[in-house]
């Protein structure tokens, strides 16, 4: 099987063992899940099936007219995220699945045309983080809620993690080498340690610097801190791991960081948005997720292209080094968390303005309703 | 009458909606003898839909709602029958006709199947249930076609047939003509004689008593109970629109405008049409006739093909959508294709806002058109809570809102029941008085009669006819 | 209106009555699953040239091949970026065949970019011969008869044809928002912000339609009792059988064959 093999670096080359177990363990994993889904649909009631056959052509309409307008962003899982959020994970898992499915044999544009349905697990965990976070109540609370406190201490803790992860590679070296058993371990034990710096800034916060209360007049402080930090360490670590070692890389790094906290501070400033920081929280986690599994796809079967506009930055990726699979994360880092963002955001928005009588037909209606 | 013939009873039944402090129905009884006609009327939000959807079976198994009472068909309480046991037995029709579609068929035939398929009912069989029903409603020359390529009349006469194909001995109605023009409100009504004369059990819910004139049997709701008869509406104060003063009207020109769609159909023929500064005009004509696509011309939404468009003596040409909104407020007459805040307020300061009026000036205009509307009292509301004909006001106060210079109303009554008719007359006749320019395109002759100058006709692109209406 | 739901509704399919045509759906299906298995499975140099020759008969024996050429505008841009992205910018290329200023076209990178299109191409043309000559209705139908529940089959249909009324509805929604003064265009900020009242109506009408819809279904009675009878049925015969037969032999095999290795 030779020339299936795909490795890291994208040559077609014999290389190591784990790379394929890793796809024959991911296809196990997607008919595992859509056995899954499959088995939960048949409890969903009347109300439910309506709702996932209007988010479907929500998803492909809305979709299309973002391709129609030119903006450079997805917004096809819109319809996936809101039925997450009223009808629980596994109907926002459905939702996702069928749409790409359906999207693949019509002829709409935008998705990735009829391969569109390669993605179908992409959308479905989609749906089914969307559910989790709406679980969570992301949609539901209010600026002077105490939970708040708990989203920007994860935030806190991804950016912490990011940090990490840029000490780690800066001086003992994250190298993934496919040819020595050695660096793998040290890169798996490495990646604990992230993991593990992370962890450990999320419980800190959480019990100190964030025990927000609502009439607390340190809350609004801590927000904007909190926010500016975590975007700003956020932004910089992303570029400069994605550009890797090099002068410039820092310095659009640093640039990027500023601008982005700049940003996260103003938007902090202003009175009402801390209702929108678990939004956000939970579509950009949302976002990561999704190209950290799209990735492999794009490059095992397009060979880390998708048509879009989007392979120009893809061919920069490599230009920088990066491998087929490398370039292909990159690019899926830079569209699909914002992406995310703005679809939470949109539907949050849209489930505010929700009436009662819509809402009282889904199990989950009441957890979108501010108490 | 003796219990036998007693299919439907209703007993003390009291509903209330979550999240509602006032209950929808309080103590509702009345019993319908097998193969009666029963008119249920009442204004909007007395409590007719939740009554009718009672009694088909829907509260609380589908509609969640606190019940007491009963509601007996044929003995079997609706209440507390679980699902599949009323199946067949009694049916319900609401007033979309494109949401009564299951739109997954691709031919009429094939929608009538629908209702037998879930039935169990075996496949040999159903040709001929739905051979029978489409002679006997008239839709056999419908069978092939695609259920969403016709009319909304069609469509809801296919809708009532895909119903009583399930043979239902009690058919519930809804208000089932509110979104048909008089073409296909009549269809309607044909077919419910034709139910009747076969011995079906009608209860048929309305806001215009005048529909339920031929039916045995009217009771009355308000506010939740059955009452002997209709309480009259209060008096509604002159209407008058006094913000924005010094801001005139303007005169529409329209100049031998004629409009071509790119496939082909020629809507506009050579029209031209004068209106002065201040004129009431009411636009007239069957469906199809150009009516929209020429009130369209007015905002740049559509542009002519040849000819031109003139406000005030100045052509529209060149001057994009967003920047005729300043000039020319169009009303839609699909409130839908609009709302999307949260609270009656915030959606009618959209207009204002976007036109870049700010504080207290986007303020006032704001509670003016409230005012006018009457909607002053729902402004904390979110607007898809409210009933559709008041959505539809919601859509108008946001365009009054925008202090047009120019109204344009693109059937304002459709769906309002006599109370709301009045109130857009009083509208119409307060813009006027506030000196702006007032166009309406309506199939409803008295509405036209009564409340504008001019009445124009259009047919088949062209105008036909333009004299003030008789006296 | 009319013609609108057509065109999505019945999504690629062309009229005719073809021996293409005539096949079950799922033998179709089971046909497409064959040629994607093959093409990733096998190697390229004799799976490829031998599936496209094999998919090229059908198509002009089917009389669909003047539709063919003209749905390969569709993934052209895909299958062009392929090459081009993989030519120029293939990590670990080393042989360079041509060189463009700053930029080189390397072999390496060459092959897996012709390669990867080629792939992509041959499960293009045989999913698109499949959707000319199966329509939506009918495969759903055969998916459901073979348990599949029909409820999910019905979400699929129902939502295919939502969306060119949707689509639509949103033209309507642009229209109407545009009358209200919001002017598109401007800074990505600005577009940004007009999404909510434009992309609002859509959601929130539509979720106030999925309430009307839900009691109509329920008064039609879906999904109220098990035993749901079918008003059309898909003809089978003992040639879609054997062919179906052959099939799911020959993907078996395949998968064999690319697992031990036997063909290189």
């Amino acid at each position: 099987m030779d020339w299936l093999t795909i490795c890291p670096e994208g040559a077609t080359t014999p290389c190591v063992q784990p790379v394929q177990l890793a796809y024959l363990l991911a296809v196990v994993a997607v008919v595992a899940l859509v056995a899954a889904i499959g088995r939960r649909s048949r409890d969903f009631t009347t109300a439910t099936l309506s709702l996932i056959a209007v988010a479907i052509a929500i998803n492909i309409t809305i979709g299309s007219l973002t391709v129609a307008l030119r903006l450079p962003l997805y917004l096809d899982s819109i319809g996936t995220v809101l039925v997450g959020a009223l009808a629980g994970p596994w109907a926002g898992a459905l939702t996702g699945l069928l749409t790409d499915l359906v999207w693949s044999v019509l002829p709409v544009p935008g998705g990735a045309g009829p391969t569109t349905a390669l993605f179908a697990p992409v959308a479905a965990v989609i749906g089914l983080m969307a559910g989790f976070w709406a679980d969570r109540g992301v949609f539901q609370l209010r600026s002077d809620d105490a939970r708040i406190g708990g989203f920007l201490a994860l935030a806190l803790g991804i950016a912490a993690a990011a940090v990490a992860m840029l000490v780690v590679q800066n001086t003992v070296g994250l190298g993934f080498d496919p040819d020595d058993q050695g660096s793998q371990i040290r890169f798996v034990s490495l990646g604990i340690v992230i993991a593990l710096v992370g962890v450990v800034t999320v419980g800190i916060s959480r019990r100190t610097v964030f025990r927000l209360r609502g009439d607390d007049p340190r809350t609004r402080t801590y927000l904007i801190t909190a926010t500016a930090l975590s975007a700003a360490a956020l932004v910089f670590a992303l570029i400069r791991l994605l550009l890797a070692p090099t002068d410039v890389g820092l310095f659009l790094a640093a640039i990027g960081a500023i601008v982005v906290a700049g940003l996260a501070v103003s938007w902090a400033r202003r009175g009402d948005h801390a209702r929108f920081f678990p939004v956000w929280v939970g579509g950009f986690t949302t976002g990561l997720v999704a190209a950290l599994i799209a990735a492999p796809i794009v490059a095992g079967v397009f060979g880390g292209v998708t048509g879009g506009g989007t392979d120009a930055l893809v061919a920069l990726f490599r230009t920088l080094g990066l491998s087929v699979f490398g370039s292909a994360f990159a690019q899926g880092l830079t569209s699909d968390p914002l992406d995310k963002t703005i679809s939470f955001t949109i539907v949050f928005v849209v489930l505010t303005a929700l009436p009662i009588t819509v809402r009282t037909m889904f199990s989950r209606g009441e957890l979108t309703v501010a108490e | 009458m003796s219990e036998r013939t007693q299919v439907v009873r209703v007993q003390g039944l009291t509903i209330r909606y979550p999240g509602r402090r006032a209950p929808a129905l309080q103590d509702v009884s009345l019993t319908v003898a097998h193969g009666e006609r029963l008119g249920i009327a009442g204004r909007t939000g007395a409590g007719k839909s939740t009554l009718a959807l009672a009694v088909a079976g829907f509260i609380p198994r589908i509609v969640r709602a606190a019940v007491a009472g009963h509601v007996l068909l044929d003995g079997t309480d609706a209440i507390v029958a679980a699902p599949g046991v009323l199946l067949g037995r009694v049916g319900i029709v609401f007033s979309s006709p494109s949401n009564q579609l299951s739109g997954s068929r691709l031919t009429v035939r094939a929608e009538l199947a629908f209702g037998l398929e879930n039935l169990g009912i075996p496949s040999s069989e159903m040709d001929g249930r739905i051979d029978v029903v489409t002679e006997r409603l008239g839709i056999g020359h419908l069978a092939e076609r695609e259920p969403s390529s016709l009319s909304g009349g069609e469509q809801q006469r296919v809708a009532m047939a895909s119903i009583v194909t399930m043979g239902p001995g009690i058919l519930v109605l809804d208000e089932p003509a509110a979104e048909l023009d008089p073409n296909g409100a009549a269809a309607v009504a044909a077919l419910l004689d034709d139910l009747a004369a076969a011995g079906t059990t009608i209860l048929h819910a309305e806001h215009d008593p005048v529909a339920l004139g031929r039916y045995d049997r009217v009771v009355i709701l308000e506010a939740g109970r059955i009452v002997p008869a209709m309480s009259s509406s209060p008096a509604v104060e002159p209407l008058a629109w006094t913000v924005g003063p010094g801001r005139a009207g303007a005169s529409v020109t329209i100049e031998h405008v004629s409009h071509r769609y790119p496939n082909g159909i020629e809507a506009l023929r050579d029209v031209s049409l004068r209106i002065g500064t201040g004129e009431a005009v009411a636009i007239v004509g069957a469906n199809g006739s150009g009516k929209t696509t020429l009130v369209k011309q007015l905002n740049g939404l559509l542009r002519p093909t040849s000819g031109r468009v003139l406000l005030d003596d100045v052509s529209t040409d060149g001057t994009p959508v967003d920047r005729l909104a300043a000039t020319v407020g169009f009303a839609f007459q699909d409130p839908g294709d609009q709302l999307f805040e949260r609270s009656v307020e915030r959606e009618v300061s959209f207009g204002p806002r976007q036109l870049g009026r700010v504080g207290p000036q986007a303020s006032a205009l704001v509670q003016a058109a409230l005012a006018m509307t009457g909607l002053t009292g729902e402004r904390e509301l979110n607007p898809y809570d409210l009933d559709r004909s008041r959505r539809k006001l919601v859509a108008l106060a946001g365009v009054l809102a925008m202090d047009p210079a120019v109204l344009v109303l693109d059937e304002p009554t459709t769906g309002q029941d006599r109370d709301g008719v009045e109130r857009v007359g009083l509208i119409v006749r307060a813009m006027q008085t506030a000196g702006r320019t007032v166009i309406a395109i309506t199939h409803d002759i008295a509405f036209a009669s009564r409340w504008f100058d001019r009445v124009v006709v259009m047919d088949e692109g062209r105008l036909e006819d333009h004299r003030p209406p008789a006296a | 209106m009319t013609g609108i739901a057509t065109d999505v509704a019945t999504g690629y399919y062309v009229a005719g009555s073809s021996w293409l045509h005539r096949r079950h759906p799922l033998t179709k299906l089971l046909g497409v699953l064959f040629v994607v298995v093959a093409v990733f499975l096998l190697p390229p140099a004799v799976s490829l040239p031998l599936l496209a020759a094999l998919l090229a008969g059908i198509a002009i024996a089917a009389g669909l091949a003047r539709s063919l050429l003209r749905s390969l505008r569709i993934p052209s841009v895909l299958v062009l970026s392929i090459v081009v992205v993989n030519a120029l910018f293939f990590p670990g290329g080393r042989d360079v065949l041509l060189g463009v200023g700053p930029l080189s076209i390397t072999r390496e990178g060459l092959t897996f970019g012709l390669v990867s299109a080629s792939r992509l191409l041959v499960v293009f043309v045989a999913s698109v011969l499949f959707l000319f000559t199966t329509l939506a209705d009918d495969l759903l139908e055969t998916l459901v008869a073979r348990g599949v529940s029909h409820r999910i089959a019905f979400v699929v249909l129902t939502a295919v044809q939502l969306i060119p009324r949707m689509q639509h509805r949103a033209t309507g929604i642009l229209a109407a928002q545009q009358a209200r003064g919001l002017s598109l265009g401007g800074s990505l900020g600005r577009r940004i912000r007009t999404l909510v009242p434009l992309v609002g109506p859509v959601l929130l009408a539509s979720l106030v339609d999925v309430r009307e819809r839900t009691l109509a279904l329920e008064a039609r009675g879906f999904g109220a009792r098990p035993g749901r009878t079918a008003y059309r049925v898909v003809p089978d015969s003992g040639l879609d059988r054997a062919l179906r037969m052959a099939l799911v032999i020959a993907i078996v095999a395949v998968i064999v064959v690319a697992i031990t290795g036997v063909v290189r």
